[in-house]
């Protein structure tokens, strides 16, 4: 074989030569193989025939040959293994061609399952394997420092700052804070886009370099300087047309005038990284907020100079962090620092080993699609058992016998991997439309040479492992067997009736393994998106709006809008509550913070109670239909100038208080100096997000909006039997006429903004589904075939079996059990593996339940159902027996 | 005349073209003609069988083709004798006469 390939490669340019000549060498032969025969019949002419017999004589002598002769002519054209590889490969092409059906079933069983597999490669190589776009981006480190609560935290600008200054062994740092920002152009409504503030080193960091315009200059990062804004390539085609005036043109980002001064290059649209945003502006710190070492709120990257290595970056950063914890214990207590190459970030951990997880099942899947093509393979290559026989008796040798098996291999492999190719083009193309972003950027999937390849070598390596397999029951054919046992071929020996078998069970069990898979999937999502925990979503309208903080820059101005917005909203018909809040319910709050208990002993700094955080209007907890266990809700009472005070969830005054009664304990944030206490004034039901994930930080504390004011609001209107989507338009006329910058975002019935963030999780239930499906599918295909045949091989026992008095629901009765016996097995080796996969989908989606023994009950069932109907449609044919006619035949 | 059987023995047939080519450039026909006469008709070549042959010449290089006319104004395919194919004959050559010499020896051993 490796000699084969060498030597045309060798050939190879020769070939391409030969290839354009083929139809000048092939004319010229039949010129010369013509003009023998006219020089034929003018012989015979001259031995006196007529011009007609000479004709017929000539044709006698010459013509029948020929064919075979201009074949031989062919053969010596091509170098010699060559021309022996293309004489087997036509051979298996005209020999498939005569059993149609066949190969068919055959290209669409491996194409569906190379398909499977290839998508699921694909995708792993458009998320994991392709760098991002980013010159020498192995030299780049996200910079994380990691604390109890989150093991990717972000970083407060003094420490940013510092960190920055001590970095000339470490190499350049720049930072970054994501903030979704109101757009507007004159004449036009605002729109909330994704934006970004990034530092002025930020783009030559990554050595990314602005397609239009310029990058910002470090006096842009001071306060004040800082109104300009670099946009996407996708924003400026979006909404400036691609036009390259576009630069110097002033827009209103949270309602300020700020002008364009740059455009990003079209490769820096990566989904995987910061693609997705539309708008960049400078990090403009004040003074204040330089030495600000409480809120963390920048991400980091840094490159890495060359002459130092990945290990040695990571623990200079770890010193610093360290540094920092003893220097500034009271913030940095309990965080550690270190340095993750930028590239390996792409995919978090559990990305990763979901992908993997995917990538077996689509292996699975394959399995079972070849398994199919082993069994049908060595059904045909048993049907030819006397053509090999007979070849063997005249002395082929094993490679000779094997040599057409394996062309038809090579063939069918390739046609099959062009179908998977076809599958996996149609597979990525639903996962793209499937996964869009609210701003249009979408996940590419590239069919590059990756992807090729890994289908190419796919299909070889499995169409030649399942094609040699029946191939070598060909070998140990016994000659004379085979021979005497008649014309009817064999009816298969023991030896591929326990393979055949064999596959079969292999089947059902990885069947179950995925058909659970899924179930438990599905299930568990179901569970998890229509599980309230703790909240009610119908009749529920809700959106998001961003206060900028250049205009709502002190607390009693956000208050004031939230009055306003609440008074106004409430008004409207239709609505019966209204809530403003930091976060919904939906989905995980982000705002981790650490209290102290009144009364009790300072736990070590960095071991305080971690809580959730959420600042709420009054109306919060009636809107949401969070229920109040003890205490009171807010109300308007509780303002900026009032004693403070908290409500918190049951899980966590459980965890604080144990039975004693929360009401009047106080609490207060960690922090510097006088701690600053607020009264606990009721306890709310726990709740509980969508989000398969929880996040580690189980206890939840509420506070009055008008006690902290936010600027990221969430806005939640309960309707009053009205259809919830039916008052969007309503709410947005009301906030434009509050504030005509600001944009509200998602304004849709909450219902379907959870539908929409578990997209996610919906495309894997439905790839999980669809590998269930597929493989199930096939599984039953393959019983049915293999029953199929042992009904045609055991017609003569059946037979007899009638002559001897057995009645048809007997005969119906061997057959079914002998397929329902395979299932069984096969189930049960499958539920070993079942409950393997529910566990590492446990391991993935936390917050999911996977109850499996019903579900394996089910699965198993339904596995047995398939069993004997796949059995059935074959046994039926047992009541056609004629027994007469079925012994005459033997 | 009694005719030699028809299947030359292995390796007989390219000799013989090789020899038909040595002294002239001939057309397939011509070959086949001039080693039935020079053979006395006893070696007749199937029709067409020595295509085959000719074109697995030509591809190791041992004789070249080239079109030109035939006697009755045709346009036909003449091979020639390469330089190389010369060598192989005078090789071929000696070893079949030393080697038909030697069976001949043994076959009339009294």
């Amino acid at each position: 074989m490796i000699s084969v390939l060498s030597e045309s490669c060798r050939l190879l340019r020769t070939k391409c030569r030969r290839l354009f000549r083929r139809r000048e060498q092939e004319k010229a032969l039949e010129l010369e193989l013509q003009f023998h025969l006219d020089e034929l019949v003018a012989q015979y002419r001259a031995e006196g025939m007529s011009e007609g017999e000479a004709r017929l004589a000539a044709r006698r002598e010459f013509g029948a040959e020929a064919a075979a002769y201009r074949e031989e002519i062919r053969d010596t054209w091509r170098p010699p293994q060559l021309a022996e590889l293309w004489r087997s490969l036509r051979f298996a092409a005209r020999s498939l061609g005569r059993s149609p059906g066949f190969t068919l079933l055959a290209v669409v069983t491996l194409g569906l399952g190379i398909g499977a597999n290839t998508a699921m490669f694909s995708v792993m190589n458009s998320v994991m394997l392709k760098p991002l776009p980013y010159p020498e981006n192995a030299e780049l480190d996200r910079l994380d420092r990691a604390t109890p609560q989150n093991l990717h935290g972000r970083v407060s600008p003094a420490d940013f700052i510092d960190l920055q200054q001590q970095a000339q062994s470490y190499g350049e740092i720049a930072a970054y804070s994501v903030q979704s920002a109101s757009l507007s152009q004159p004449g036009q409504p605002a729109e909330m886009v994704n934006a970004i503030r990034v530092t002025s080193n930020f783009l030559t960091t990554l050595r990314v370099q602005t397609q239009l315009g310029r990058d910002f200059l470090p006096k842009e990062a001071l306060p004040g300087n800082d109104r300009v804004v670099i946009i996407s390539r996708r924003c400026w085609q979006q909404r400036f047309g691609g036009r390259s005036d576009a630069i110097g043109r002033t827009i209103r980002v949270e309602g300020e005038p700020h002008e364009i001064i740059g455009v990003l290059p079209e490769a820096f649209n990566d989904w995987r990284h910061l693609g997705s945003y539309d708008l960049f502006r400078p990090l403009a710190l004040d003074p204040e907020q330089s030495t600000d070492r409480r809120s963390t709120f920048l991400r980091l990257i840094g490159r890495r100079i060359r002459s130092i290595s990945q290990v040695e970056a990571n623990s200079f950063i770890a010193n610093f962090g360290a540094r920092l914890a003893t220097d500034f214990p009271e913030v940095n207590a309990g965080s550690s620092w270190r340095a993750v190459p930028l590239n390996s970030t792409v995919v978090q951990k559990d990305g990763r080993s979901f992908l993997a997880m995917l990538i077996g099942l689509s292996g699975f899947v394959l399995f079972i699609a070849c398994s199919n093509l082993a069994n049908l393979l060595l059904a045909r290559t048993m049907a030819r058992a006397r053509e090999f026989a007979v070849r063997s008796a005249i002395g082929a040798s094993p490679l000779q016998l094997l040599r057409p098996l394996i062309a038809e291999s090579i063939l069918l492999a390739l046609a099959g991997g062009v179908c998977s190719v076809m599958v996996t083009q149609w597979v990525t193309g639903w996962l793209t439309s499937r996964s869009i972003s609210p701003n249009g950027e979408r996940v590419v999937f590239l069919l590059d040479w990756h992807v090729f390849s890994w289908a190419f070598a796919a299909s070889l390596v499995t169409a030649l492992a399942f094609g040699l397999a029946p191939g070598l029951f060909a070998l140990r054919l016994d000659v004379n067997e085979s021979l005497k046992s008649g014309a009817r071929g064999m009816t298969g020996g023991r030896g591929h009736q326990r393979f055949r078998h064999g596959l079969i069970v292999g089947q059902f069990a990885l069947a179950m393994i995925l058909l659970t898979g899924a179930a438990l999937y599905i299930r568990g999502l179901n569970e998890l998106t229509n599980t309230r925990g703790g909240w009610q979503s119908e009749h529920l309208v809700s959106g998001t709006v961003m206060l900028p903080n250049a205009v709502y820059n002190e607390p009693e101005k956000v208050n004031a809008f939230h009055r306003l917005a609440l008074e106004k909203l409430g008004a409207l018909p239709g609505v019966a509550g209204v809530s403003i809040s930091s976060f919904t319910p939906f989905f995980n709050w982000s705002d981790v913070r650490k209290y102290l208990v009144e009364g009790r002993e300072l736990p070590q700094a960095g071991h305080e109670p971690a809580a959730v955080v959420n600042s709420v209007t009054p109306g919060y907890f009636d809107t949401y239909a969070t229920r109040l266990v003890a205490g009171r809700a807010f109300n308007q009472g509780d303002t900026l100038v009032s004693p403070k005070v908290f409500i918190i969830s049951q899980a966590m005054a459980l965890s604080l208080f144990g039975t004693e009664n929360p009401i009047g304990r106080r609490l207060a944030q960690t922090g510097a100096g006088k701690p600053n206490w607020g009264e606990i004034v009721g306890v709310a039901a726990d709740i509980k997000s969508v989000m398969p994930d929880p996040g580690p930080v189980t206890a939840q504390l509420y506070q009055p909006m008008a006690q902290e004011p936010r600027l990221s609001n969430e806005i939640a209107l309960r309707t009053n039997g009205v259809t919830p989507a039916s008052l969007a338009p309503v709410i947005r006329k009301v906030m434009t006429e509050l504030d005509p910058d600001l944009p509200l975002r998602e304004l849709q019935a909450a219902e379907v903004t959870i539908e929409h963030a578990g997209y996610q999780s919906r495309i894997v239930s439905d790839i999980l589904a669809s590998f269930a499906l597929l493989g199930l599918g096939l599984a039953s295909l393959g019983m049915y075939g293999v029953i199929a045949r042992t009904m045609a091989q055991r017609t003569g026992e059946f037979a007899i079996r009638f002559a001897l008095g057995a009645r048809v629901q007997d005969i119906t009765r061997i057959v079914l059990s002998s397929g329902v016996r395979l299932a069984v097995i096969g189930s049960a080796l499958g539920v070993f593996g079942s409950i393997g996969i529910s566990r590492v989908l446990a391991a993935q989606s936390p917050a999911m339940h996977f109850n499996s023994p019903l579900v394996l009950s089910v699965t198993a069932l339904l596995l047995m159902a398939i069993a004997l109907l796949a059995s059935w449609l074959p046994a039926r044919r047992a009541g056609l027996i004629n027994p007469i006619n079925a012994l005459r035949a033997e | 005349m009694e005719k030699v059987r028809n299947d030359l023995l292995q390796g007989t047939l390219d000799l013989l073209i090789l020899q038909s080519l040595s002294a002239t450039e001939l057309h397939g026909w011509d070959i086949a003609k001039r080693i039935a006469i020079v053979s006395n008709d006893r070696l007749s070549l199937k029709q067409g069988s020595l295509y085959p042959a000719l074109h697995r010449l030509e591809g190791r290089g041992w004789i070249e083709a080239e079109w030109g006319v035939s006697d009755a104004g045709r346009s036909a395919k003449f091979y020639r004798i390469t330089r190389r194919g010369r060598r192989e004959l005078e090789a071929e050559k000696a070893h079949w006469l030393s080697f038909a010499s030697a069976v001949t020896s043994v076959l009339k051993m009294e």
